[in-house]
């Protein structure tokens, strides 16, 4: 864990269980076979770097950074 | 330069008319269209569409869902009377709250974790048909390999019993005419009496797969099994939750999207490593990983070339000003060689680093349910493959469909080399 951790947090009304987000971190999302939505493990910390990432892929936009401006917008520039 | 010249927004080059799609993706075309400012006007039928080539703003719209919407008009290129749109809405057509509430019901069939249980399933049947494919040397790669490994295995997902595989496949293969001009099917084949304006893919075919599907519902109603058909009537039974069309058209489309698209991948694949040894021999020294490979494989087939959209409100799009109810349409055929996106687009290189492709769309709601399974089955085909030393070589040039839409390939003649 380093100061540039961040927790990420899943819409669950959003996310379509695309999957994308256990692909890329699997030790942090993982897509629930019961409520068929991606939830978080533990607290949810990850680098900035590959939250973004997963950010930028989830094709969704379930996904954003805890205590983030708001939420971070998927659908880029 | 002309007064009228610099007013007048200069028409998108072709890229519907189904004959270019012999010789494969015209990429000049959808070359000029990105080097284009703004969005180009592309005359189609009695009106045209907003031609969507850059891989930035096919995500925009892909990912804009409340604007750019599925559920109004049609998600082909054509339009539909409303009945028929009504007749045929499914997954595909439809907004949340309804395609929410559709795709999480059948989405629980394709997690990454259920997936992974089919992998063993995949392996064999890839085993034995790589095996089958070296005894005979030359083969059809469509007929050996590409067309019954995904058909079994999503019927084995669904709960389709063997012995209809062959009937499937038939059918889902009239159905890729039906997005041509090729109809060669009787418009009563098959017993059909619906007008086919509001069958899927304006095809009898299409008939035949609804009493396929509904004999097969009501088979799973009285003797439920682990599959993807006894969940959909489970839910029925539960909560309503699915009507007699929505089961009807889903079924038609997980036949449909199972057989066709990663067909699709596996040739254009398989044709694009007998082309480049090289870029094989990359995966065979475990250079690069059937994972990375698999990804250029994806963005370099991409097996659905488009899909459309209509805009439910006034919108800006690439500084381009759109009307509500104007057909937009984003080309994920385009999107795979964006220069912007990818360096040296047209090379087909196994060991891309960052493969951000659209082969399963632009993102958003309507992203590919099935993506984590054509990537199960290209991955263990590419392992069955390293494991067994194999080579491929060109023997002929591929028969492609004549499709804007799909990115078919009726036969490929290989060698398959040991």
């Amino acid at each position: 864990m380093s100061a540039d951790d961040v927790a990420v947090r899943v819409d669950t009304e959003v996310c379509i269980a695309g999957g994308q987000c256990e692909l890329l971190a699997p030790d942090i999302f993982e897509i629930d076979d019961d409520e068929v939505v991606a939830v978080v493990r533990g607290d949810g910390r990850l680098p900035r770097n590959v939250a973004l990432e997963v950010i930028d892929r989830c094709p969704s936009g379930a996904i954003s950074i805890v205590g983030g401006s708001d939420h971070i917008p998927a659908s880029g520039p | 330069m002309h007064a009228d010249q610099t007013t007048a927004r200069p028409d998108a080059p072709n890229v519907t008319d189904d004959a270019l799609y012999l010789d494969g993706i015209p990429h000049d075309r959808f070359a000029e269209m990105r080097a284009a400012p703004g969005l180009l006007w592309h005359p189609y039928r009695d009106g045209g569409f907003w031609a969507v080539a850059r891989h930035a703003e096919v995500r925009q719209v892909s990912r804009s869902p409340e604007v750019f919407s599925s559920a109004i008009g049609h998600t082909n290129l054509w339009d539909l009377e409303a009945d028929a749109l009504e007749a045929r809405r499914g997954l595909i057509d439809t907004d949340a709250p309804d395609h929410t509430r559709i795709r999480r019901l059948v989405a629980s069939g394709f997690t990454p974790k259920n997936i992974k249980t089919w992998g063993t399933t995949v392996r064999e049947l890839t085993a034995e048909l790589l095996d089958e494919a070296v005894a005979v040397g030359t083969s059809d790669w469509v007929d050996s390999l590409a067309a019954p490994l995904p058909i079994r295995v999503i019927l084995a997902l669904l709960g389709v019993p063997v012995d209809d595989a062959d009937h499937l496949v038939a059918l889902s293969n009239h159905l890729v005419e039906g997005t041509s001009e090729q109809q060669t099917l009787a418009p009563d084949a098959f017993g059909n009496t619906t007008e086919l304006r509001l069958l899927p893919f304006n095809s009898p075919a299409s008939h035949a797969l609804f009493e396929y599907g509904e004999a097969l519902a009501a088979r799973k109603r009285l003797e439920p099994a682990d599959d993807i058909v006894t969940t959909l009537v489970q839910a029925e039974a539960d909560g309503e939750r699915l009507s007699g069309a929505e089961f009807r058209n889903l079924f038609h489309l997980l036949v449909f999207a199972g057989n066709e698209t990663t067909r699709t991948a596996l040739t254009h694949g398989a044709m694009a490593l007998a082309d480049h040894p090289e870029q094989w021999q990359r995966v065979l020294d475990g250079e690069v990983s059937v994972e990375q490979a698999t990804e250029e494989i994806l963005r370099w087939a991409t097996p659905v070339l488009h899909m459309r959209r209509t805009t439910a409100v006034d919108t800006e799009l690439a500084g381009t000003r759109i009307g509500a109810g104007e057909k937009v349409v984003v080309w994920y055929a385009s999107a795979n060689r964006d220069e912007t996106v990818f360096e040296d687009p047209y090379r087909f290189d196994v060991g891309r680093d960052d493969n951000p492709h659209f082969a399963f769309g632009g993102g958003g709601p309507h992203f590919c349910l099935g993506a984590f399974l054509a990537r199960l089955e290209i991955q263990v085909v590419l392992e069955e493959m390293r494991a067994r030393g194999l080579r491929l070589r060109r023997v002929g040039d591929p028969v492609r469909v004549p499709s804007n839409f799909v990115h078919g390939v009726l036969s490929l003649d290989l060698e398959v080399v040991s």
